[in-house]
């Protein structure tokens, strides 16, 4: 391709610039609130910058975004639950992934279409049934239970995730494990499991944003203040938008997702990968 | 036709005439049942003038007179003349365009009118089963031509007329001729009945321009006069149609130019000053809405509403009815943007297109259904049902013992946490389960209510979807899959239209936004390239609902950051564009960014040799991305694009914070609402269900059809 003239070069960056505010603008908006010390409830005025700068709001938010718990209390809510999902996601979809993507037998066609079924179902359609079965069990009102919704959710996608991520590990490090005597569980251990752990990270990775940013499941089953994740209080606070303040939640949204764009611009990669669902193996 | 042997056309006139038959009995069985509906007063006080006007031998009633004056007078003619015959009645008040159904109209009035009305649609129907039999009957049993041809409304002639200038156009072969002039003879007449009618005469012209066009043939240097000769037949058409018009409506004799303009204008101010039109508030793609469902009101006069099937096999018969029939095709596509845009969004307006509606709909009836069931019952007859033989069986037996261990934890895992699930839904859809009753249900009265009912035990309840009805039943009942069959039948045809269009637009924006600016991060030399395309992920990176909230606060109706700034508030709830426009505003920006990077990824695999070949060929810009650009990065994207699809399908937590009305709202979030106690319509838990399995229904069809369509490209292109 030839290369750029400088009007050229002048049009991309402006075209960049443009795309550019159309992220950030919004973003923005929210932000300068969360710096405002002069905005009390609802903000009643157009503005770019914060009338009177301060950081009290973020102090606020720390020490209590919900009725009863610190910031750092949701947090842990929030990282025990979402965490554990991934967790559970992960290791009881890898044999599964490793089946579908590995092993033949009757009827895979039908299992990786009645994944697919799961996937397709709309995380709501979750709730009664796991409400159910999760009362039989007495673990409805625990986090154990949020975290075993969260799993359910999670887990269609992750196993789509670490099937690819299996299938990208070639057949012949495998044949040649199986060739110096290796079971088939010791191959899959030692060998398969290792070569492809990037990818299940990035697939726990996604169980656990799913995790992390639910509310409105979680809602339903909590009834004690002591359970309540992050995304939950955050969600209480916008509904209760009104008695609670915009700067308020303007803040609780910039920390809980301050880590996760971290996480994200640094793993953009990785995370690319497991998100294209196995079309690109590079 | 002229070669098809006397047992086949014998067939056709058979067929012919029970389509005619059944359009006959079903319209005169409505005509006798239907309740006075609205405007239907109107139309019979206009003919009331004109027979009141004939009877006193006032022939200058049919140039003073034209009540409702926005609508052309030749249907009130019509009625004019039928009540001449009758003996008179005590005159129909006149009353406001806004008003209630009349209590009550004159009879044997009305049903004399209603008849020769239901004539005029039963002709349509005969017309259209001429050219194809099956689609006439179709035709014949869509409810909502039913409907406005069984009323005093004044569809059925227009209706009829405008079928009639295409296939008279279509007899004339575009050449001058009788047919070509009774073509025109039939735009005049149906100018005179009703004016946006003669949007089928925007597609004959489009048809004849494209058909004729010389200019392929022609080489530059030709004269002016051959422009003329070219155009000669149409303009003579035109002339006729609009002289046609002129005498077919007297009211414009006195004062043409005047007359016309104030009939004409009337239009444009109704549909901007209305109050009726501005609190119906129906979303620009209403025509959707009402062609998804059959006639919602007076299911019993029906016999078979079946109009949502008719719309979703005309979609899918569109490709091959322009390929076969294209000025059917045409007037289709015309008349539904034509539809799309204009502002006001009564029912009767869509009666413009049915008639190629139901030819698009058998077109798709043979591409999806018949052809491939054919196809299929060729191969079994041929090949025969392949039995597994008994090493294969081992085989399998074997291999299943391998993969067990393998499978055992997961299946465990993904059936109590999915499949149950998707089970227990199914059959809490069966059942009347509501909040009332939620104590019941969890100690296994779904379980017991749907074993009584499919066991013949329990007869199916009703289920009242009514948040506002007492619910004082303890015990959960069968209810059999009426709410299932509801949805299915376009229960709630708004949301699956809202749904289909906020999908596929989503998507459709997220991914042009995406591969564009894929595109020119990937163009060599320029500057911050990695800059730019960190600060681009960010809005992925950001949680779903933290985004919404984002977007919230922009849009929030009277405290956001928009309101604040136009110091207004801005109710973009309260329309159902508006609120389309926002949320997909939110939506692209939440979802474009990874569509970037799978496009940024996809690229990277595209050998460069590909576009110095493409160079050679002479391919640049568009074309190029056309054919050489997009073809190898659909395979990358695909995968990403089921996926993004899915979730923009069951989207729930930007219309949750975003705090959209009805009818903009995914399944899943209707769902939501259905089911959460605290809201208004919540605790309705057996509708939730329903709700949810014909999303999966919904979204496996989608998935099914995908991936035919990939599998039938890739034939194509290997």
């Amino acid at each position: 391709m030839r290369k750029l003239k400088w009007w050229q070069q002048l049009w991309y960056q402006l075209g960049f610039v443009l795309i550019a505010l159309f992220v950030i603008v919004p973003i923005w908006g929210m932000a300068q609130m969360a710096f405002d010390a002069s905005v009390r409830g609802w903000p009643t005025e157009f503005r770019l910058i914060p009338r009177e700068f301060t950081l009290d709001v973020f102090r606020a938010v720390w020490e209590r975004p919900a009725q009863t718990l610190s910031f750092l209390g949701t947090l842990q809510n929030s990282l025990f639950v979402a965490g554990g999902a991934a967790l559970i996601a992960v290791s009881f979809g890898a044999s599964l992934a490793y089946a579908f993507a590995r092993l033949r037998f009757p009827g895979q066609q039908i299992g990786l279409f009645a994944l697919l079924l799961g996937a397709l179902l709309p995380p709501v359609a979750l709730m009664t049934p796991l409400y159910i079965l999760l009362s039989a069990v007495g673990l409805r009102t625990t986090l154990v239970g949020i975290m075993i919704v969260y799993a359910a959710i999670s887990m269609p996608l992750c196993v789509w995730n670490m099937r690819a991520a299996f299938q990208a590990v070639p057949k012949e490090i495998e044949e040649a494990a199986f060739i110096d005597g290796a079971t088939a569980w010791q191959t899959f251990w030692r060998v398969t499991l290792r070569l492809a752990m990037p990818s299940i990270g990035v697939a726990a990775l996604i169980a656990f944003l799913i995790g992390y940013s639910e509310f409105a499941i979680g809602w339903l089953f909590v009834d004690k203040p002591g359970n309540v994740t992050l995304a939950m209080a955050i969600s209480n606070l916008q509904r209760q938008i009104g008695t609670a303040s915009w700067s308020h939640l303007a803040a609780a949204a910039i920390m809980m997702s301050l880590p996760v764009v971290i996480v994200f611009v640094v793993l953009q990669k990785y995370l690319l990968r497991g998100s294209l669902f196995g079309a690109v193996d590079e | 036709m002229s070669q098809k042997s006397s047992p086949n056309r014998l067939l056709l006139i058979i067929a012919v005439l029970a389509v005619t038959l059944v359009a006959l009995g079903v319209r005169l069985y409505a005509v006798d049942k239907l309740p006075i509906d609205y405007d239907e007063d109107d139309y019979l006080r206009a003919g009331q003038l004109y027979a009141t006007g004939l009877q006193n031998g006032d022939w200058s009633v049919f140039t003073r007179e034209n009540y409702r004056t926005e609508h052309p007078p030749l249907t009130k003619l019509v009625n004019g003349l039928i009540m001449a015959g009758l003996p008179p009645a005590p005159e129909i008040p006149n009353r406001p365009t806004s008003a209630d159904p009349a209590r009550q109209l004159p009879q044997p009035h009305l049903d004399k009118v209603r008849t020769v009305h239901s004539i005029f649609g039963t002709l349509e129907v005969l017309v259209l089963s001429l050219i194809n039999p099956l689609a006439g009957l179709i035709l014949a049993v869509h409810t909502w031509t039913i409907k406005y041809t069984s009323q005093v409304m004044l569809e059925a002639l227009p209706a009829l007329t405008s079928l009639l200038v295409v296939v008279f156009y279509l007899k004339s072969k575009g050449k001058f001729n009788l047919w070509l002039l009774l073509s025109a003879i039939m735009l005049g007449l149906t100018a005179a009945a009703k004016y946006p009618y003669v949007m089928v005469g925007v597609a004959v012209l489009i048809h004849w321009l494209w058909e004729s066009w010389p200019g392929r043939e022609i080489r530059p240097g030709q004269s002016d006069a051959s422009a003329v000769q070219w155009l000669r037949p149409i303009i003579l058409w035109g002339f006729l149609a609009l002289i046609v018009f002129f005498l077919a409506d007297p009211y414009l004799w006195p004062d043409p130019i005047n007359r016309l303009r104030d009939s004409l204008g009337y239009h444009g101010r109704y549909a901007t000053t209305a109050t009726e039109v501005a609190q119906a508030n129906r979303p620009i793609w209403e025509p959707l809405v009402l062609l998804a469902q059959s006639v919602p009101w007076n299911s019993d006069v029906f016999p078979a509403p079946l109009d949502t099937f008719t719309l979703l096999f005309a979609i899918f018969g569109l490709k091959r009815l322009w390929q076969k029939h294209r000025v059917f095709a045409l007037w289709l596509i015309i008349v539904f943007v034509f539809l799309l845009f204009w502002p006001t969004k009564w029912a009767q307006y869509i009666l413009m297109l049915t008639a190629p509606l139901a030819l698009s709909a058998v077109e798709g009836w043979r591409a999806v259904v018949w052809e491939p069931f054919s196809r299929w019952v060729q191969r079994i007859r041929s090949v025969g049902v392949k039995r597994p033989t008994c090493p294969q069986i081992k085989n399998a037996w074997r291999e299943t013992r391998q993969a067990f261990p393998w499978l055992v934890p997961g299946l465990i895992a993904l059936g109590l946490i999915a499949l149950f699930p998707l089970i227990y839904q199914l059959a809490m859809s069966l059942t009347d389960l509501t909040s009332s009753s939620l104590r019941d249900g969890m100690r296994g009265g779904v379980w017991r209510a749907v074993g009584e009912g499919l066991t013949g035990q329990a007869k199916p309840v009703t289920v009242i979807v009514d948040p506002f009805a007492r619910r004082t039943s303890n015990e959960v009942h069968y209810a059999g899959p009426q709410l299932l069959l509801n949805l299915l039948t376009g229960g709630v045809a708004d949301l699956v239209v809202f749904e289909v269009v906020w999908t596929v637009s989503a998507v459709f924006l997220q991914t042009a936004l995406g591969v564009g600016v894929a595109l020119m991060l990937q163009r060599a030399g320029v500057r911050f390239k990695g800059l730019w395309r960190t600060l681009f992920i960010v809005p992925w990176a950001i949680p779903e609902f933290v985004g919404a909230i984002v977007w919230f606060n922009i849009f929030e109706p009277t405290n956001g950051w928009i309101s604040l700034w136009l110091h207004k508030p801005f109710p973009w709830q309260q329309n159902p564009t508006t609120s389309l426009v926002v949320l997909l505003i939110a939506a692209l920006w939440m979802g474009w960014p990874l569509m970037m990077l799978a496009s940024l990824a996809g690229l990277k695999m595209i050998p460069p040799d590909v576009y110095d070949a493409a160079a050679v060929d002479g391919a640049k810009g568009w074309m190029r991305f056309r054919a050489v650009t997009w073809p190898l990065l659909l395979p990358v994207l695909a995968p990403v694009l089921i996926i993004r699809a899915i979730l923009t399908f069951n989207q729930f937590y930007l219309f949750y914070a975003m705090r959209a009305n009805y009818p903009t709202l995914t399944l899943s979030t209707a769902a939501f609402y259905f089911f959460d106690a605290t809201s208004e319509y919540g605790g309705q838990f057996a509708v939730a269900a329903a709700i949810n399995i014909f999303t999966v229904i919904l979204l496996l069809g989608f998935v099914i059809w995908f991936s035919r369509r990939k599998q039938t490209q890739a034939a194509e292109v290997y």
